[in-house]
């Protein structure tokens, strides 16, 4: 352990290695920061509407005197065979020029995409510059409808399904369900009036927000169910609630963090995707209704499914349990290449398959997937399909796939959308649009502003203070700076918003306490003696510990909050720990290979004079 | 100057009357809180959103000290074109009387004409679930980092480095109460920011705290003393720390502009009584707790005691 009294001359040959591995990082991070320097732009790209004429395409000249016209100034108009794209001046104002052009040429397409600036060789890197969050650069706004009244009615006919279930099971005979107009009804003839209660009380059991009347008609007792406005109104708070929380992670899935989504009004729900460039997939995703149910098969009653191969099967109507028992679900392949979903239940569902296949070794079970759709008269409809029946070889437990998917895209919806949860309502987008940015390009400049200012200072004092050793500070925070963008724009769910950037900012300020904490140390060690050499050495030595843990706590916060945090939340826990990583690497590793360096040159040159 | 503060007793009695200040800081923080609570943002409570065109482009600056003169309550203006626009507004019963005075303002005004295009009501940015969410993820990172410190230190320094983070975050949610400074997403990551900063302050001091407690296993020293040395130790450090984060934070303050202001007010604060709780919560709560030399004799074995017994 008294290894530093050998080191008294080191060779530069030791830290050779280290020295490569470290020149790499850093190079490899500093190109990835490159793009930044070239932000992208936003260009109009017109086309014709589909289904309408070439010709209702205005020509180039026309577009541009009239985005002149209207206050936005064109900075250049180019004519690609089919499509024309135009750049704005100010490109922020994008969203304004593409809602101008739509209303002045109905029949044309705008899509405002982005296209980079870099050097072609840093494109072919795939190389991009951060994304720029909603309040910088603007995205898409969907605006869906939640078909409240469609998930009332489903919810009313699963319960009057699930209320014959009950009165088979508990052999309440002369119990009858019937469906009537606002709901469904249970007649209980003279002699059966006292199995009425227990069907009841099971079946509000399960649907807390079921109102029920009971009443005389004659000698027969009749109980209805409907919704009154109070569990109508509580119902409906709960849907919406679970349709914003299954959004929400259908679009953490899509890996955006940064997106917000918010109830608007009583039955719309109002989503903001930054940066997204093509929202076809996100629509795709989002308003995806895809849900899974695994059902026994009857031969005697029992409702009837059509089959994905064709023809129709009878199912038990209530499942055995459904998609929202599913903890996780991946896509894979079988044994002959098919795609196929893995799927993981949660405690419940697994008790009830494995009570379910353990009865029924040997018999058919039928997966059924469900999805609403619009049909021709453009009314939302329940289409069910039985993807899947299969004979349970074994007692079955918490882990087992579903085969026979159509195609590797479907398998890897369907698995998403599973880890995701279904929705219990169908929704449907009523608006689509770009918007523009929230924030002007002054708040980036000042965002900006901030920071050289911050850094200046921070630079000026470690200079002032350690001289020598502040220059070191100083190369090593440049780095740090450089790494974090670097990072930052390899990782792709990171999107940068103000907040970010102040986030960096503050990232900057702290990163010198690695430098300070050390640099403290050696002059420490200084004061007790040592020499120049040892003391750089002692003083990284000593410190390591400090920041180790210092960083350990600080890291394991950042975690906490990315794995249990959302949207902003979340963005920032990843510039922290980034920044986390990219302190210590520049501020432990490479300074110390700096200050090293520095001294043993300086020592070389003045020889002994380094030792005084 | 500070050194000589800090030098044997008057240091020690620097350190409790720190504290005894924080507690009553506290006390008046968790009071201005229960009086009058937090003034939470549109991020938080949802409010109303007016999509409205004018018939002629109009400066956002202009639009929005109009409007400034006709809506006493919060709003956030933002611009979707050179004529169309988007307000968002807390939904309280005042505003929303408020809210059709600069409805009429802006639709009568001949120079604005407005037209508004759709007025709706959007839920909060952040749900329920989120916010209890949010409650637990803190609560879950503070109890992992309690284990972490309590295992690398000493559970009494874990506990005077967790009590100094929630000291810090309770003092920086009571100055935004006491002033009602609005609370959005963007404090909330400040807060986060917080969490970070105070830890690093308190480890650091707490750090040296339990290795000079190795080195005078002797017994020689009183903790008292072992205490104020680490903390003149770090002051250097911590000052110098402090000081150039201030300043970027600073610089964010001064040239940012008004939607970071929050930020940066939770973050100016935070970082004053972060530093201001390293010294009199996370190196004097363990003292109370009976800290000593004796929590670390068992813990250095032969190994570590030849290096730390060399000159």
């Amino acid at each position: 352990m008294l290894s530093f009294k050998k080191d008294k001359k080191p060779s530069t040959a030791k830290f050779k290695l280290s020295y490569i591995a470290m020149l790499i990082v850093l190079v490899l991070l500093a190109i990835s920061a490159l793009p930044n320097l070239y932000p992208n732009k936003s260009w109009l790209h017109i086309s014709a509407a589909p289904h309408s004429e070439t010709q209702s395409l205005p020509s180039t000249k026309t577009l541009v005197t009239f985005l002149n016209k209207q206050g936005l100034e064109v900075e250049q108009g180019l004519d690609k065979q089919s499509t024309i794209n135009i750049l704005l001046n100010e490109p922020t104002k994008s969203a304004q020029a593409q809602a101008a052009i739509k209303a002045q040429y109905p029949n044309t397409q705008v899509k405002i995409v982005e296209h980079a600036t870099s050097p072609t060789w840093l494109q072919d890197f795939g190389l991009s510059p951060i994304k720029l969050g909603l309040d910088l650069n603007g995205g898409v706004l969907f605006v869906l409808d939640v078909d409240l009244d469609k998930a009332v009615d489903e919810q009313l006919v699963s319960a009057y399904q699930q209320a014959k279930s009950i009165i088979i099971k508990q052999k309440a005979h002369g119990v009858k369900a019937q469906q009537t107009q606002h709901g469904f009804e249970i007649n209980a003839l003279p002699n059966s009036t006292d199995k009425l209660t227990p069907v009841i009380e099971e079946l509000q059991s399960r649907f807390a927000n079921l109102a029920v009347v009971t009443s005389n008609n004659g000698s027969v007792k009749t109980a209805k169910f409907s919704y009154s406005e109070q569990g109508r109104s509580s119902f409906d708070k709960e849907v919406m609630g679970q349709t914003l929380t299954t959004l929400r992670s259908r679009i953490e899935e899509l890996g955006i963090t940064e997106a917000i989504t918010q109830q608007q009004g009583k039955h719309r729900i109002r989503i903001e995707l930054p940066g997204v460039q093509d929202p076809t997939e996100a629509k795709r995703i989002i308003g995806a209704t895809a849900s899974l149910g695994f059902y026994q098969l009857k031969e005697i009653g029992g409702q009837t499914f059509n089959m994905q191969s064709g023809g129709t099967i009878k199912l038990d109507p209530v499942p055995i349990f459904t998609g929202d028992h599913i903890n996780n679900a991946n896509i894979g392949r079988d044994d002959w290449g098919k795609p196929l979903v893995q799927l993981s239940l949660d405690g419940q569902g697994g008790d009830a398959m494995s009570a379910f296949s353990k009865a029924n070794i040997g018999k058919p079970m039928a997966t059924v997937y469900s999805e609403y759709s619009q049909n021709a008269k453009g009314e939302v409809v329940k289409k069910s399909e039985v993807i899947n029946v299969a004979n349970i070889a074994q007692h079955l437990s918490s882990r087992f796939s579903i085969t026979n998917m159509k195609s590797q895209q479907a398998a890897a919806d369907l698995a998403l959308l599973l880890r995701a949860g279904s929705l219990t309502a169908p929704v449907t987008i009523v608006h689509e649009q770009t918007i523009g940015p929230s924030l002007g390009s002054e708040n980036i400049s000042n965002g900006l502003a901030a920071l050289m200012l911050g850094m200046g200072i921070t630079l000026a004092f470690m200079a002032l203070w350690y001289r020598r050793l502040g220059l070191i500070a100083n190369v090593a925070l440049i780095l740090n700076l450089t790494s974090l963008v670097g990072l930052m724009s390899l990782l792709p769910g990171v999107v940068l918003t103000l907040p970010g950037i102040a986030g960096l900012v503050l990232t900057i300020g702290m990163a010198v306490d690695t430098n300070v904490i050390i640099f403290e140390r050696i002059k420490e060690e200084r004061r007790q003696g040592r020499a120049p050499y040892q003391a750089i050495q002692e003083g990284y030595k000593q410190a390591a510990n400090t920041i180790f843990d210092a960083n350990i706590t600080t890291m394991i916060t950042a975690l906490i909050l990315y794995g249990i945090g959302y949207g902003p939340v979340k963005g920032f826990a990843i510039t922290l720990a980034l920044g986390l990583l990219t302190s210590v690497f520049t501020g432990v590793y490479v300074s110390k290979i700096l200050s090293q360096t520095l001294y043993l040159k300086m020592g070389k040159k003045a020889g002994v004079k380094a030792h005084a | 100057m500070l050194n000589y503060f800090l030098k044997g007793e008057k240091g020690t009695r620097l350190r409790f009357m720190g504290m005894l200040l924080s507690a009553i800081l506290v006390l008046l923080s968790v009071f201005t809180l229960a009086q009058k609570g937090l003034n939470f943002g549109l991020d938080f409570t949802g409010g109303y959103l007016t999509e409205f065109t004018t018939s002629q482009s109009v400066e956002l600056k202009e639009l929005q000290s109009f409007i400034a003169k006709n809506h006493n309550g919060e709003f956030e203006l933002t611009a979707q074109g050179n004529s169309h626009f988007q307000l968002r507004e807390a939904p309280s019963a005042s505003t929303t009387a408020n809210s059709l005075d600069w409805q009429s303002a802006v639709t009568q005004n001949d120079d604005i004409n407005a037209q508004v295009l759709s007025s709706a009501y959007i839920g909060s940015q952040v749900g329920d679930e989120l916010f209890d969410q949010g409650c637990l993820a803190m609560f879950a990172a503070m109890i992992a980092v309690m284990i972490y410190l309590a295992v690398r230190f000493e559970w009494r320094l874990a506990v005077g480095s967790v009590v100094a983070l929630v000291h810090d975050l309770i003092l920086v949610l009571g100055l935004f109460s006491l002033l009602q400074i609005e609370f959005n997403l963007t404090v909330l990551a400040s807060l986060l920011a917080i969490i970070g900063y105070s830890l690093n302050d308190s480890i650091i001091v707490g750090d040296r705290v339990r290795e000079l407690l190795r080195v005078q296993s002797n017994n020689v020293l009183t903790p008292a003393t072992i205490i104020n040395n680490a903390i003149k130790s770090t002051l250097t450090r911590t000052l110098i720390t402090s000081g150039t984060t201030l300043a970027t934070v600073a610089s964010v303050w001064l040239l940012a502009g008004a939607p970071l202001q929050g930020f940066a007010i939770a973050l100016f604060t935070g970082i004053v009584v972060g530093t201001f709780s390293s010294i009199c919560i996370a190196a004097t709560l363990p003292e109370l707790l009976g800290l000593s030399a004796k929590n670390y004799e068992v813990k250095v074995d032969a190994h570590t005691q030849t290096l730390l017994d060399m000159p």
